[in-house]
């Protein structure tokens, strides 16, 4: 057979099989299907009217809040959620830390879904999406702008990330020499991941460094890129527990009882890490707060606000963390990274939205067809996570 | 116009450095704690 | 000296006379320097013109300066206006203040602008570009002055700022507000001469005037200067906004840009270089090797 038959049957064998693949599985109606499909109806509903008649006819952004829910929950914080692909895979391959090996797969992927989902969502907030490529193509490059500066980091991390995960999809459609070789970049993408996600985490607070007259205070500093760069490390971490417990429940005929047993000592090490990282960036925030000297700001409403979020979900999560990893307590640890993710939804929700614009007379709440988009994105990712980890050896390299 | 007065953007330093010493202590101590071994039986879950 | 450079000194000479109340003869004054307009709120009458003129100029909605009582609460610029008069009651009675953009000398729209769509022409002006916008709205999430005004209800929005007239002024005449202006409240002209009118009246007149030009400093300076005889916190400007440009909020950020994408990966390398425990190479990637029978570890 010649080299060119041969590729040929197997192009043609791929596509088959992939075909064949798309084919959905198991039960129709399971609670989440029933749940998700009306809110993916609903929200591609909201959509048409969104493109047909402007934003203003779906969301309750004004000229006084020009970012609301779109913005500051799916891009700003799915982003800082998404964190965990970029500190595991900096641990299993930088580090070389094996014990982590078998979660890198569902990180790794969940993150990748998580920037096509959140970031792409930003396409339905752009005014002007059919220009989204400009920053891409030079009709012109902004340079000086942090936001050319994210767009451009989404999209390289969208290729490490797919890359880092396509040595899966390879094995999937039996592609071994392509196997071997994307094995191969592995190392050096997630180098290129890891540094990218360090700048467009970090960029991400970096946004609002400009708005400093229009954020309460106690939520703007000139560090807040730093302050997004270290939260977005625990939040990944609690989010890998979150996502994982779930995961273990949902898919738990795809894994093995050995990893089942492996992913308890997992979420201890997590914990660990998730503990040190928040006790940090908690006294980084009490540095902050020294010194600008905010103590005559506390006795206030956004004070308490302030208190409730630093304290109650940054301080408290942080010993829980600790707590549970000393007395090997799983729910201790699951309460915790539960909290430690409100605390993260909390942070970016009062830098983006809540304290921006906090004088002002009328407050911005989003409106039920931001919230039913938003919940569309959230269901769309998770069913194509199903998909592919119903397909692919994300969980056991059996099929 | 604009009025000129003193201002020491460096008043809180001492307590900014007060605070590094604690967090050192304390640091210290959270690190100890969480490597020490386990107490008690993993819960059942 | 060249051949321009002579066209222009002998224009400026020979033709100064001829043109002096042309705008082309203050870009051959000072061919690099920014234009401005001068605002004197006690001069302001509160008539409106400029509201009507900057809404004919602009093929944009006309108010009804005569009969719409909108002097009665104080507005802010619209997606439908790129200027509004608004009326204030002080302690030295009632005051006008136009409002529009500011103009600033660095503005924190344009350096936030991912597709240079808001851009500072080196005239001064900042006009916006609908070709290259992408409507992300970080101009209006970064304008200090809160000036950039989204079309939430169409389909194809813009960005709708004042342009300070670009086009009037490449045709060598003033921007429309200050042409219809009756009472010399706004004056157009090179913001340094501007600035040294400015600062002239406050000296001449030093009980009539606060002494403080809005738009000196603030943010870095702004084309726009405004003379007032009351605090300008009563006339609804903010006097918060520091002297700082608003782009030096981001310098520091950009400036590790570069730093961070060639010395973390080194970094990284190094690291992962250190982790090495000496075991074979043989690593598999992202957790399960085909091989293992599925199991890892």
């Amino acid at each position: 057979m010649s080299n060119h038959t041969a590729v040929a049957s197997e192009t043609s064998r791929v596509f088959h099989f992939i075909l064949e693949e798309l084919k959905p599985r198991g039960p129709w109606l399971t609670p989440f299907n029933v749940i998700s499909i009306p809110i993916i109806l609903t929200g591609l509903v909201i959509l048409y009217f969104r493109f047909r008649y402007g934003l203003g006819a779906v969301t309750n952004l004004s000229q006084g809040h020009p970012w609301g829910l779109w913005m500051g929950f799916d891009v700003v914080t799915g982003v800082a959620l998404a964190g965990g692909a970029y500190v595991i895979t900096f641990a299993v391959y930088v580090m070389r830390v094996d014990k982590y090996q078998s979660i890198v797969r569902a990180t790794v992927l969940n993150g990748f879904l998580a920037y096509c989902f959140y970031g792409g969502a930003l396409l339905f907030d752009l005014g002007r999406p059919w220009h989204a490529m400009n920053p891409y193509i030079g009709n012109n490059f902004g340079y000086a702008s942090v936001l050319f500066l994210i767009c451009w980091h989404f999209a390289l991390y969208m290729v490490a990330a797919f890359v880092e995960f396509s040595p899966v999809i390879a094995e999937w459609l039996n592609l071994e020499k392509a196997r071997r070789f994307l094995k191969n970049i592995t190392l050096a993408t997630v180098i290129l991941g890891v540094t990218l996600s360090l700048l467009h985490q970090s960029g991400l607070g970096a946004l609002f460094l400009m708005a400093e007259p229009k954020i309460h205070p106690l939520w703007w500093s000139q560090f807040t890129p730093v302050l997004f760069f270290v939260s977005s490390i625990y939040a990944g971490l609690s989010m890998i527990i979150f996502e994982g417990t779930i995961s273990h429940k949902a898919f738990s005929h795809l894994i093995a009882p050995k990893n089942h047993h492996a992913f308890d000592d997992i979420v201890f090490g997590l914990a660990k890490g998730a503990a040190i990282t928040m006790f940090v960036y908690y006294v980084f925030k009490a540095l902050l707060f020294i010194h600008e000297k905010q103590w005559d700001l506390i006795n206030t409403v956004w004070g308490y606000w302030y208190l409730v979020e630093v304290i109650g979900f940054v301080l408290i999560p942080a010993f829980m963390f600790a707590f549970g990893h000393r007395h090997r307590s799983l729910n201790i640890i699951k309460t915790a990274a539960i909290m430690a993710l409100l605390g993260i939804v909390l942070n970016r929700l009062n830098v983006s939205i809540i304290a921006y614009g906090w004088y002002e007379a009328v407050r911005y709440y989003p409106s039920w067809q931001e919230i039913i988009v938003t919940l569309m994105v959230i269901c769309a990712e998770i069913w194509l996570f199903r998909w592919v980890v119903n397909r692919m050896p994300v969980f056991s390299a059996s099929h | 116009m604009d009025s000129f007065t003193y201002v020491n953007i460096f008043e809180t330093k001492g307590l900014e450095y007060l605070l590094l010493l604690s967090f050192w202590a304390l640091f210290v101590y959270l690190v100890r704690y969480l490597s020490k071994p386990p107490k008690g039986r993993p819960d059942s879950r | 000296m060249d051949r321009r450079n002579f066209l222009k000194t002998t224009l400026a000479a020979g033709g100064g006379a001829l043109v002096s109340n042309d705008v082309r003869a203050l870009e051959l004054r000072h061919p690099e320097e920014f234009v401005g307009i001068l605002v004197d709120t006690t001069r302001c009458i509160g008539c409106r013109s400029c509201e009507v003129a900057c809404a004919e100029t602009h093929d944009m909605f006309v108010p009804d300066v005569l009969s719409d009582g909108a002097l009665a609460q104080p507005r802010k610029t619209s997606e439908r206006q790129y200027t509004i008069v608004n009326r204030f009651d002080t302690e030295k009675g009632e005051v006008f203040v136009k409002r529009q953009c500011m103009h600033c000398h660095q503005a924190a729209c344009a350096s936030a602008c991912p597709t240079e769509a808001m851009n500072k022409t080196l005239k001064g002006p900042v006009i916006w570009d609908g070709d290259k916008c992408i409507g992300c709205r970080f101009c209006m999430v970064s304008c200090p002055f809160d000036v950039p005004k989204f079309e939430y209800n169409e389909w194809n929005p813009k960005l709708v700022k004042c342009t300070m007239c670009f086009e009037r002024q490449a045709e060598g005449k003033k921007p429309a507000c200050v042409e219809a202006c009756p009472t010399d409240a706004l004056m157009f002209g090179i913001q340094v001469d501007n600035l040294e009118i400015a600062r002239h009246r406050i000296y001449a007149h030093p009980d009539k005037y606060v002494h403080q030009i809005y738009g000196e400093h603030e943010a870095g300076g702004t084309g726009w200067l405004y003379l007032s005889a009351v605090p300008f916190d009563q006339l609804g400007f903010r006097t918060d906004l520091g002297r700082t440009p608003y782009p030096e909020y981001t310098r520091e950020f950009l400036y590790a840009v570069p730093a961070i994408l060639f010395g973390v990966p080194a970094f990284l390398l190094a690291l992962n270089a250190l982790a090495d425990k000496g075991e074979p190479a043989e690593h598999s990637e992202l957790g399960f090797h085909p091989d293992e029978g599925g199991q890892q570890r």
